[in-house]
């Protein structure tokens, strides 16, 4: 037990050593459940661009998750974001819970599909106010060869007096995983968002950005943090393909799962 | 492209890959496959042969007081294992080679190997 709470104590080093912001960049897989262990994640994104108020905006989480059924995993995310430009605080913007729930047994069917659903409650307050936000879409992954692809289809929809628009707002996120050795495997990935449905934006005005990622996943024994549990990692690097888009971002995600 | 036009194609994707998903048939259970047992928190046994190139099932057993959970990187399954209780993993098809499995919960004691035959 005491290793699992020195592995809490340096993810909660690393959240306060960093900036805080709020995550944008994560593909959720459909078979993450979790039943039987407690889930501490943390998920952070620094974006870059050529004009400087369109650069430097940060996203910052700190999630705490567990399985509730054998087809349930569920999450409450904390989550900071600082603004691009100039002259930004970092703020606690959002309180999420997120949910996803498996529909197939992984290795069942052709793929594995799940549902995904995140409410978040807007806490920032005066000119760092910003929407209450409901997600959901299917989460899809397929194992071919020695690959792993999966893929997420989402709609958002904001509430709430500071919504910036109406309607449904359309996003997408895929990843490509070479399962070459488990430590340390590559990727790419891509992220997407079309923005509201109702005003047909063109390609251009549209978010885009895609680029390599580094995985891996080592069981807690293999780094000396006890006899149960593991760490996974993501580092990814996303370069903007529209003029919508930053012009890169620097993404990464730690996770350590340890039974209770 | 616009968003309507991205839209429609992202939701027939959708659907056809949701169809594709629910309309494969379970795969068979190989019928000599030995039940995967947790037992004083080791796998017995340790060592399963299975088929290479086809899709099968394993039944894991908790013979033990405390839940486990099956897991393998090789595999890429993570489930847990009530105890007392039996789940069905869903494997395959599996190049041939030996791929490695382990009990989270008892990461010292608890590993086997499955060799795709």
């Amino acid at each position: 037990m005491r290793k699992q709470i020195i592995a809490g104590l340096i993810l909660s080093a690393m959240l306060a050593a960093a900036e805080p912001a709020w995550a944008d960049y994560r593909v959720v897989s459909p078979d993450e459940i979790d039943l039987g262990e407690m889930e501490l994640e943390n998920n952070s994104s620094s974006t870059y661009d050529h004009l400087p108020d369109r650069s430097n905006a940060q996203s910052y989480t700190a999630e705490f998750g567990t399985g509730l059924t054998p087809w349930w995993h569920s999450e409450i995310e904390f989550g900071w974001a600082r603004a691009p430009g100039g002259g930004q605080a970092n703020v606690l913007t959002q309180i999420v819970t997120e949910n996803t729930f498996r529909l197939t047994n992984p290795g069942q069917y052709w793929a594995d599909v799940g549902i995904y659903a995140e409410y978040g409650q807007t806490v920032a307050r005066g000119k760092y106010a910003g929407a209450n936000e409901l997600t959901f879409g299917p989460a899809i992954a397929k194992d071919i060869g020695h690959t792993t692809t999966t893929v997420n289809l989402f709609l958002t929809r904001q509430f709430g007096p500071d919504q910036t628009n109406q309607g449904f707002d359309f996003s997408y996120a895929g990843q490509t995983r070479w399962n070459l050795w488990t430590p340390l495997s590559p990727g790419i990935e891509v992220y997407g968002d079309t923005g509201t449905l109702t005003h047909g934006n063109n390609f251009q005005n549209q978010q885009l950005l895609a680029g390599p990622v580094l995985l891996g996943r080592l069981r807690l024994s293999q780094i000396g943090l006890g006899n149960a549990g593991s760490l996974t990692y993501e580092a990814g690097y996303l370069h903007g393909l529209t003029d919508a888009s930053p012009t890169n971002a620097l993404r990464w995600r730690v996770d350590v799962e340890f039974p209770f | 492209m616009t968003t309507k036009t991205t839209t429609r194609l992202s939701l027939s994707t959708l659907i056809a890959v949701l169809a594709m998903a629910i309309a494969t048939k379970s795969p068979a259970q190989a019928a000599d496959l030995p039940v995967l047992q947790f037992r004083d928190h080791h796998f017995v046994p340790d060592h399963i042969d299975v088929p290479a190139g086809q899709k099968f099932t394993l039944q894991v057993q908790n013979l033990d007081a405390t839940d486990d959970e099956f897991e393998s990187n090789d595999l890429d399954r993570e489930e847990l294992v009530p105890a007392g209780k039996s789940i069905t993993v869903y494997l395959g098809p599996l190049d041939p080679g030996t791929y490695h499995f382990f009990g989270d919960f008892h990461q010292d004691t608890a590993q086997g190997v499955l060799v795709a035959k």
